[in-house]
């Protein structure tokens, strides 16, 4: 589970890539990084089957961040609890060299027949968190997702090879769940990060979107030349962020240790 | 292919979060509790609410005296657009040690009147969307009234006057107005809330349904493009068909014409093993000749080019001549035919050659599926009801003894160029138009096939027909295939 805390920094700015503005369809990408406001703008979605969730990731990570660089949780879901549009969590700061930083995270509605919707959530995201469900009853709805996924990702211009996804396994404490050698073998069908999750107990949440922020201000450092644009580093990113997190029971404690309990 | 960018994508304005109406309201309700003014602007400058309460008379007063407009602008202009910061004369509040945290970005801003105002910069997701301004007020904390600051602004200012108007403006320590201001800050927290939900959700509603419906217009598209193709492709295959049948029967008349003649001992005596063999061409080319009228048959059906016409007829006359024509082949395959008639002779209407068809089409294919020692039975029935077609009318069964048919194929017998046993070693031959033919020209009657079989015992083809076509004298019948329906011309 701990896999892609144990990755380490990457605080020294790296060589400065050459920078292709152009997404492999030929048009421009968006980094929504804007000198003039100096302001970036981190965009992450939770994408995945329906009831797999991703709500519930959102819930663990709103309770547990300080409420002064957090807004409320917006939810819109039916009288069933099935997210209607989307849900969304920011979370912002303003790093050393005084740009403003919001990461928004969002989930995308997982029944099927919001396929329009999840596809206006995924515009511009700058990475995306994948929960599937680990039972093995559920591999068929994961795979069917996954290929959504990457269509909504191709309909909307987003490069697989620019967006990162990491893969969460969630439901772990669930019967017929997958074993760890089964997720190991998971994980090595592709190049995503994977982590383990309950997401109800809040086991593997922050795990969970560590690897999906480190991964996203990678990508976007590629692109953007975050570091030597605006100074913000690897570290930096992270440190503003789980800071202001309670991370006390999970593995990334020891790497950013709990201020403040949350409320 | 996207429709521009989302909602989602973009910077709120404050304007867009809250309901211009609602929160005037909500403002002035609050202003009349608290005897505060209160204006509140979006960070462009925009006002979207301004109640004012009490400070009217007094600031008139004050507005009278050119300096005192002077001062008084520039101070409106300081609280409106000047910096939420703490600067250009702004300092820190008077606050209550629990209010403290709360009142992350406040200001006071001192009047040169000795009133005061309190801004409050609206944060929302770490950006400052606009202000809230309250006051002016009368801190109780000021010592005297009116400071020199007001009254140097003319020798004709009446400090007395100015006593009695300010005597309405609210009185209270600054921290008292601090801490309401910063209960509104809270409302208006929970009103922009309630705002962005809003907002957000019909405005996604609206990029969703927009996004669905781009979506079908797109699926429509191609299913018009493929059914398009389709048709085109159906239009070429009869067309081709037409055309190879014609121009394979030519020679093939030919052909037959000459080995007849031949047969005939018209160039010259043959002898019996040569007899055997032209015999054996002309037998061959017959066949051949009659799969090419059929072929020509379907694909004139099918290119929508045959009509019925319909005049009375004898269906006595046209099961025994059916029956008649069948004799030789049966007898040849050892196979019994019968035919069993109604006592009760009747007539009907209808196209008496392609109902011989018909019949001969079914009595063909049953003769064909029955081994040698079966029987083809063919009854007619006598003139009722049909329930089938709802019209008076009357059925001709042809049953056999033969292999039968599975019951899943029973649909598709009556497509064109259909076989049960498509393989290239199948035992039985022919093209597998014969009941697509059959089909063509019973509905083309306004009449119904049936077929029920059982395997290994037989089958029975069942054709219904009225005994007056409905209506019309000739028709044009359509192809046996259910073709795609062209729309209705639109109406508007």
């Amino acid at each position: 589970m701990g896999r892609a805390v144990s990755e380490g920094w990457s605080d020294q700015p790296r060589p400065s890539k050459s920078v292709t503005n152009r997404w492999f369809d030929g048009t421009l990408f968006d980094v929504q990084l804007n000198h003039a406001q100096r302001e970036l703008t981190v965009k992450i979605v939770y994408y995945g089957p329906g009831l797999s969730g991703k709500t519930t990731n959102l819930q663990m990570i709103h309770q547990r961040t300080q409420p002064d660089v957090r807004g409320r949780l917006l939810t819109v879901e039916t009288h069933d609890d099935r997210t209607l549009f989307f849900d969304l969590l920011p979370v912002f700061f303003n790093t050393a060299s005084g740009f403003k930083v919001k990461v928004k995270l969002f989930t995308v509605p997982g029944q099927v027949i919001h396929n329009a919707t999840r596809r206006i959530v995924l515009q511009g995201a700058d990475a995306v968190a994948f929960i599937a469900d680990s039972r093995r009853s559920a591999s068929p709805e994961n795979n069917s997702y996954w290929k959504n996924l990457n269509e909504n990702m191709r309909e909307n211009g987003l490069d697989p090879a620019h967006v990162p996804i990491v893969i969460q396994f969630n439901k772990r404490d669930l019967p017929d769940t997958r074993s760890d050698a089964e997720i190991e073998e998971a994980r090595k069908k592709g190049k995503e990060p994977v982590v383990g999750a309950i997401a109800i107990r809040g086991v593997g949440v922050l795990e969970t979107l560590f690897a999906v922020l480190q991964s996203a201000y990678r990508s976007l450092d590629a692109r953007a030349g975050l570091s030597k644009n605006i100074q913000l580093g690897e570290r930096e990113f992270l440190t503003q962020v789980f800071q202001n997190i309670d991370t006390s029971g999970t593995e990334l404690e020891k790497v950013f240790p709990p201020r403040v309990k949350a409320p | 292919m996207r429709q521009g960018e989302s909602v989602l994508q973009r910077r709120i304005s404050l304007v867009e979060l809250l309901d211009g109406e609602s929160f005037t309201e909500v403002v002035k309700g609050f202003v009349e509790l608290y005897k505060v003014g209160i204006k509140v602007f979006d960070d462009k400058g925009g006002k979207l609410a301004d109640i004012k309460v009490g400070n009217g008379d007094f600031c008139g007063y004050v507005f009278s005296f050119p300096e005192g407009r002077r001062r008084c602008t520039s101070t409106v202009g300081r609280v409106k657009d000047g910096p939420v910061a703490l600067s250009h004369g702004a300092r820190l509040p008077v606050l209550e040690s629990t209010d403290a945290p709360k009142a992350k970005g406040v200001v006071t801003v001192p009047c040169f009147t000795g009133l005061r105002y309190i801004i409050l910069p609206i944060l929302w997701e770490g950006d400052t969307l606009g202000r809230v301004v309250f006051g002016p007020f009368f801190p109780e904390d000021l010592g005297d009234f009116p400071p020199p600051s007001l009254t140097e602004v003319s020798e004709g200012f009446d400090a007395a006057n100015a006593r009695k108007f300010v005597e309405k403006v609210r009185r209270a320590p600054e921290s008292t107005i601090a801490r309401v201001l910063l209960h509104f800050a809270q409302l208006l927290q929970t009103l922009l809330f309630a705002g962005q939900k809003m907002f957000l959700t019909s405005q996604l509603h609206i990029e969703a349904t927009l996004e669905q419906n781009r979506e079908l217009e797109e699926r429509n598209k191609k299913l018009e493009e493929m059914n398009q193709k389709l048709k085109d492709l159906d239009r070429l295959k009869s067309a081709f068909l037409a055309t190879v049948s014609h121009e394979l029967r030519t020679p093939l008349t030919s052909i037959i014409g000459y080995s007849e003649m031949l047969a005939e001992g018209l160039a010259g005596p043959l002898n019996g093993e040569q007899v055997d063999y032209v015999r054996t061409i002309m037998d061959k080319g017959e066949t051949l000749l009659k799969l090419i009228s059929s072929i020509l048959d379907i694909s004139q059906i099918e290119a929508g080019k045959v009509r019925l016409t319909f005049e009375p007829m004898d269906p006595f006359e046209l099961v025994n001549s059916s029956v008649s024509s069948l004799k030789p082949q049966s007898q040849k395959k050892g196979v019994t035919l019968e035919a069993k008639l109604p006592g009760r002779h009747f007539q009907s209407t209808g196209d008496r050659d392609r109902l011989r068809q018909v019949i001969t089409n079914l009595l063909t294919n049953a003769v064909k599926f029955t081994p040698k020692g079966g029987t083809v039975r063919v009854l007619l029935t006598e003139l009722t009801h049909q329930p089938d077609i709802n019209a008076q009318g009357f059925r001709i069964i042809v049953e056999d003894s033969g292999v039968g048919i599975p019951a899943d194929q029973f649909d598709k017998i009556f497509q064109s160029f259909y076989q049960v046993d498509s393989s290239s070693t199948r035992e039985y031959g022919g093209a597998g138009i014969g009941l697509a033919i059959v089909k063509s020209f019973v509905e083309g009657h306004g009449g119904v096939v049936r077929v029920a079989s059982e395997m290994n015992h037989g089958s029975r083809f069942t054709v219904i027909l009225p005994a007056i076509p409905s209506a019309q004298t000739s028709v044009s019948i359509t192809p046996p295939v259910t073709a795609l329906q062209a729309p209705a011309d639109d109406r508007f």
